[in-house]
């Protein structure tokens, strides 16, 4: 009996191998690998960029040396030989202690709380400040409120109608710069067309030109003595360690007492911060602040690249799925697609150097802008170049997507198309590329979504760490190809990985990463959900 | 009217055809245009040399009558000048040698009547010897300006280094004079009797910022192992080399005052020929040897193995052997490029790529040879008193096959080795090019990637085709292919900032893990037995198995985790890296191979799993129902017909994998130190070629060797994918064509 049960256990046994079921799961759990890791990353990115901008409690620690900590707790972690755990702490304040951040054990600490009175300062420089408010100078100002805190507000309500204020006077001299530049250029033109020829030309614009100069040393000097008056307007803070510091409020971003914060006004602080990552401008070399002007690079630079890879791509697909007859041509052109989806980006990124920026941009630079020389126009890293480059990279995938869905098409349509008389062109344009429509729109944003993330080929014709002005302005031309950009991929790379303060930047970079992979993920949702729709609509089974 | 429509749609459609097979064969045209543009700028570093006759200048009879001590020309091949023993530059128009200024030495020591020698250091310096003994020393500046009327003027000066001069003294043959860098200044002195003598010539600075000059002069005393044929001296004034007319090269440290010590003697020419001429190779560091033979060789000083610190003089290049003895060696002033002179020719070689650049074959014998200071132009006067000037065409003589691909030598290198050095603090830094680390690195990375990539998105693929729900599978198939989409930047940041330091802190955990989910899932497979065929358990979990797997296997990693600290305390001492560093002797970096595995694997892993999927689902339905059919278990037929089958679509997925691997940059740029090393150790980051391009090309001055470089390695990278894409979409081409499905 027992004999036969261990008998029939394994026959079993040796069936349930030699079915091969375990291999089965072996292949669900490599599976199961590959969901658990790509499960991983969209969480870390989400974990770590998503709660970078909730206001965290402030901690204030009293040790046992008497001395005390004041900070947001980043990180802790367990010895695990002692197994005494320790506290990552921000500490901030990085001109006080000269660095943002502290180990403190456990064992060292006798009190931990968190006063309600706390404030975080967020600064134009040196990172965030921690401390305690003591009082407000503001001369000048009519301040009415009874608390310190209040006081301090409203002194920062004041500010910023005077900052306003210069805010005109700076658009003015931005605008005064730009026609002053014009002009310079105007004149560095005449002058190499010739000097005496147009002598009295250049008299002229010089003379307008150091007209519109005074102006704007006029104008600086009223924005310096402004700036000035309200820079004396400051606010006294204390930190833990009971240092005191003098805080200009034009120093002052953003105000918040965490600890005193309710639900909805944290939501409110996290809301205001999304707002400043997507529409303000970078500070503290991109560490901090807003992404406006990087992500206003890449959405440009893409809109830019599908102008050329769409029509390229489309045609090309149009040609291989309709107009070739397969041959040795064809099977080139398929191969020749192939490799250029195949070629590694950073070729592209070489190609554009060489060709575009050195080849064509050095002419253009030789042809229209003698006078600049040596200073490059066209012959430098620029968002055309950029483009340029990278509609070749996408190129491929544009041709697959729009080859696939015209193959979706059945034949019959075709052939209905043409028995009425049509002839292949209007059959084209008239019944199968709008049939195509969703499949070609699959392919446009996939080479979106690649564009959007691609980062070696940029990083050598035109993208920069910090771009002084948008490619797109109120100026003439208004779009401006020569200038270079800054990219959501790149400031990943560059702030992740060349900023002095990496462990400072790292939460900035979580938030760009996790900026960047929403667009990637949603545009190629959308695009593989047209794609499967599209395929959905024609086929017919088969078995 | 009718007829006006159609004759326009049909022109419209002749019109459409045309654009569009335009429109596809750019394809092609683009691809080949990619190729020969990069090829373009990368092929110039295998142009030959070339030197053209610039021109022939014919002395005039006034200058003939002199002795003429020194030549000397600038870069534009304009004009020509000539030291006399009187002290005096002629600078001659080369056109049509007639005199464009004379200009006397600003100095001439009392006592002096004509300069008996003069000695060219470095750019435009010449340090000349008077007949008393005397030394002064000069500096010419010397250039052609290009006028309007694209005629040519000439600029000349003449200077006087007041820091490099000495007194009068008697019995010599031959002087050199150096200045001493914060010291005051050499001389050495070749006496008659083959005796050499060091002077010093100290300038002190006391507190009060007074100068004090003193002078130390010493004679060398050991006994020399032949007669004097060669002496040279380095630029700094530290190294003093001469060579006998039996073959020995022997070199003294004669940087102290007073401390002269003799620290090489070596047989520089096993035949025992003389040493016949001897030169600093640009940097000091190299001396070049040429022997009545007429062999030419470059020595540096090279740790010998067992002697701990000491340093020897070492043969280390050969270059290309001139006809009869080696009657001057002129240093390029630019760069390691040696021009040697002899009966019949004037060779140049370059020191460390070993090529043979040029040889250019003057009318007469060569009396008296020099370059500019750039090494652009080459003026030689013959015996007939014709001066000759070459336009020399170099383009890039530090670059040859040999370096970029084979081990080379470099000064300062203890042996031959493959480095990858690009750039330097200093100005006379050699970069060092060769491409063997980088390919190497690539090579590891994708391997690396591949080990990790492969047996995963292959297996996940199987599954994903053959064993799941249709219904899990059209979720499960957009998740990958979104997961292609993930920007590589992204998973190069994750991997070095996050995954890097969190293996960093367990790095035990990764090998747990590799051995402990298996063994997890070994022991998941005996319970999953367990539940009874065709029961309602099966039914349901049929074809979802692999969501059970999930927290199998993230509960192997997690107890990984907690063993890998309780292996680490227990086994190796609390610390595995420090562990071993001492007991294996493996250096630790937090930017590994193990990094760039998980990395660069998890960005091919969606290619491979959805090219792989797409051919193991396009095998005919008909083939998996036979086998069905027959009785054949679900993985068996998986596994004997369905695999089989599509196998090719499967290697070509392996193969476009593969491609990408290689041309991966961000990854590799982020996720590793980026050390170009030649090490298979995983714990040791790498340099890839694509990341090194990326690296290096910011940096890198247009049209440089380095700049071209970059573009070659770039067109390596491209044709090793194209071979690779071109293979697999053949293979796929077939595929589809046996199966007969798009």
């Amino acid at each position: 009996m027992w004999l036969g049960s261990v008998f029939v256990k394994g026959y079993l046994m040796k069936l349930f191998w030699k079915t091969g079921e375990p291999y089965v799961l072996a292949t669900g759990a490599a599976l199961a690998i590959i969901l658990v890791m790509s499960l991983t990353l969209v969480g870390v990115v989400m974990s770590n960029g998503l709660g970078y901008f909730w206001p965290r409690a402030l901690v204030k620690f009293e040790l046992k040396d008497g001395s005390a900590a004041l900070g947001q707790v980043t990180q802790q972690e367990k010895n695990p030989i002692s197994g005494i755990r320790r506290f990552q702490l921000k500490v901030g304040n990085r001109d006080v202690f000269g660095q943002d951040f502290r180990w403190i054990d456990e064992q060292d600490i006798t009190t931990r709380s968190e006063p309600a009175d706390t404030v975080l300062l967020e600064r134009r420089e040196h990172g965030n400040y921690f401390g305690f408010l003591q009082g407000v100078t503001a001369e000048g100002l009519n301040l009415t409120a009874a608390t310190p805190y209040e006081k301090l507000q409203q002194a920062r309500k004041l500010v910023a109608g005077k900052l306003a204020a210069t805010r005109k006077i700076k658009e003015q001299m931005s605008d005064l710069n730009n026609s002053a530049e014009s002009l310079r250029l105007k004149v560095q033109k005449l002058e190499y067309s010739g000097k005496e020829k147009n002598a009295a030309a250049i008299t002229e614009l010089t003379a307008v030109r150091e007209k519109a100069m005074a102006e704007f040393s006029g104008l600086n000097e009223q924005f310096t003595a402004t700036q000035a008056d309200i820079g004396r307007i400051t606010a006294q803070f204390t930190d833990a360690v009971g240092g005191s510091k003098d805080i200009s409020l034009t120093e002052i971003v953003a105000l918040q007492r965490p600890n005193d914060m309710s639900f909805f006004a944290k939501c409110g602080a996290y809301l205001e911060r999304v707002r400043e990552l997507l529409l303000d401008d970078p500070r503290e070399s991109n560490t901090e602040g807003g992404l406006f002007p990087a992500i206003f690079g890449t959405v440009m630079m893409v809109l830019m690249m599908s102008l050329f890879s769409l029509p390229f791509g489309v045609i090309a697909a149009i040609y291989l799925r309709e107009y070739a007859r397969d041959g040795l041509m064809t099977r080139m052109v398929r191969i020749a697609v192939n490799n250029l989806a195949g070629v590694p980006s950073i070729v592209y990124g070489v190609f554009g150097l060489g060709f575009f920026v050195y080849g064509i941009g050095g002419s253009i630079d030789s042809l229209f802008f003698p006078e600049r020389l040596p200073t490059p126009t066209f012959g430098t890293g620029g968002i055309l170049w950029s483009s340029l480059t990278l509609a070749l990279l996408t190129v491929p995938v544009v041709i697959v997507a729009t080859e696939e869905s015209l193959a979706s098409i059945p034949k019959g349509i075709r052939e209905g198309s043409l028995a009425l008389g049509a002839t292949k062109f209007q059959t084209l344009t008239r019944i199968l590329l709008p049939m195509a429509t969703p499949g070609i729109m699959t392919g446009l944003i996939l080479s979106m979504a690649r564009a959007a993330g691609e980062v070696a080929p940029l990083m050598i014709v035109g993208v920069v760490k910090l771009a002084p002005t948008l490619p797109f302005d109120t100026n003439f031309p208004f779009f401006h190809m020569d200038r270079k950009f800054m990219h959501l991929g790149f400031h990943i790379y560059d702030v992740g990985f060349q900023s002095p303060n990496v462990e400072a930047a790292k939460p900035m970079v979580f938030v760009t990463t996790m900026l960047l992979l929403a667009i990637v993920i949603i545009a190629s949702s959308v695009a593989i959900y047209l794609r499967n729709r599209m395929r959905g609509k024609y086929t017919t089974s088969t078995f | 009217m009718k007829n006006n429509i159609i004759d326009k749609s049909r022109s419209n459609d002749r019109l459409a055809e045309l654009l569009i097979r335009a429109g596809g064969i750019m394809v092609i045209v683009s691809v080949v245009w990619i190729l020969v543009m990069i090829s373009k700028v990368a092929l110039p570093l295998f142009f030959p040399a070339s030197a053209r006759v610039a021109a022939t200048v014919k002395l005039p009879a006034a200058i003939t009558a002199v002795k003429v001590l020194a030549v000397g020309t600038e870069e534009g091949q304009q004009g020509v000048f000539i030291l006399d023993d009187s002290g005096t530059f002629h600078f001659l128009k080369a056109a049509d040698g007639s005199v464009s200024a004379t200009i006397k030495t600003p100095v001439v020591p009392t006592g002096a009547v004509r300069a008996v020698a003069a000695e060219a250091v470095g750019k435009s310096v010449y340090n000349l010897l008077w007949d008393n003994g005397a030394i002064t020393s000069v500096t010419v500046a010397f250039a052609s300006v290009k006028e309007a009327d694209s005629k040519y003027s000439l600029t000349h000066d003449v200077t006087s280094n007041e820091n490099l001069s000495f007194a009068a003294t008697g019995g010599i043959v031959q002087s050199f004079a150096r200045l001493v860098e914060e010291k005051g200044a050499v001389r050495i002195d070749r006496l008659g009797g083959d005796r050499l003598r060091v002077t010093h010539q100290l300038i002190e600075k006391d507190l009060l910022g007074n100068e004090k000059r003193s002078s130390s002069s010493s004679e060398i005393n050991e006994p020399l192992p032949g007669r004097l044929s060669a002496v040279a001296v380095d630029t700094k004034g530290h190294y003093l080399y001469a060579g006998t007319d039996n073959g020995m090269l022997l070199r003294w440290d004669i940087s102290e005052p007073g401390q002269i010590r003799l620290v090489d003697n070596v047989t520089a020419s096993e035949s025992r020929q003389a040493v016949t001429s001897l030169a600093l190779v640009l940097g000091d560091v190299s001396v070049a040897v040429g022997d009545a033979g007429g062999s030419l060789s470059t020595w540096f000083p090279v740790k010998v193995s067992g002697s701990g610190e000491d340093r020897r003089l070492t043969r280390i290049h050969n270059l290309h052997p001139n006809v009869g003895k080696v009657a001057a060696i002129i240093p390029s002033p630019r760069d390691k490029t040696l021009f040697s002179v002899d009966a019949t020719a004037i060779h140049a070689d370059h020191m460390t790529s070993e090529r043979s650049l040029l040889a250019v074959k003057p009318e007469a014998p060569v009396v008296l040879a020099a370059l500019s200071p750039k090494g652009n132009t080459l003026a030689a006067m013959g015996n007939t008193n014709k001066l000759t000037l070459w336009k020399l065409n170099i383009p890039h003589p530090e670059i040859s096959f040999g370096t970029l691909f084979g081990k080379v030598w470099y000064e300062g290198y203890d042996r031959p080795e493959y480095a990858w050095q690009s750039s330097a603090a200093n100005d006379d830094f050699e970069p060092k090019l060769s491409l063997v680390p980088l390919v190497f690195g690539t090579i590891k990375a994708t391997l690396c990637a591949m080990l990790f990539a492969v047996p995963l998105a292959l297996l996940a693929a199987l599954y994903t085709s053959q064993f799941m729900s249709p219904k899990l599978k059209g979720r499960v198939k957009p998740v990958v292919e979104i997961m292609a989409a993930i920007p590589s930047v992204v998973i190069g940041f994750l991997a070095g900032l996050w995954l890097a330091p969190l293996i960093d802190k367990s790095v035990l955990t990764v090998f747990l893990s590799i051995v402990l989910v298996p063994l997890l899932l070994l022991v998941t497979i005996f319970f999953w037995k367990r539940i009874k065929t065709a029961s309602l358990l099966q039914r349901a979990t049929r074809g979802h198995e692999f969501i059970a797997m999930i927290p199998v296997v993230i509960l192997g990693i997690y107890l990984a985790f907690l063993l890998s600290g309780l292996a680490e305390v227990n086994l190796f001492g609390g610390d595995f890296k420090q562990w071993l560093f001492s007991t294996l002797a493996v250096r630790y970096d937090q930017r590994n191979s193990i990094i760039i595995a998980i990395a660069l694997g998890f960005a091919v892993i969606p290619i491979i799993f959805t090219i792989a999927e797409d051919a193991i689902s396009n095998v005919p339905r008909n083939l998996t129902a036979a086998s069905l059919a027959l009785g054949a278990s679900r993985w068996q037929t998986a596994w004997r017909v369905v695999l089989p089958s599509a196998l090719p679509g499967v290697f070509s997925a392996v193969m476009i994998g593969f491609g990408r691997a290689i041309g991966e940059t961000m990854i590799v740029l982020m996720a590793t130190g980026n050390t170009p090393i030649l090490s298979w150790s995983l714990f040791n980051g790498l340099r890839s070629l694509s990341a090194n391009i990326a690296v290096e090309i910011p940096e890198a001055p247009f049209n440089s060797s380095l700049y071209r470089v970059l573009f070659l390695s770039a067109v390596l990278l491209f044709i090793f994918t194209f071979i690779i894409n071109t293979v697999a979409e053949a293979m796929r081409q077939r595929f589809r064509k046996k199966y007969g499905r798009y």
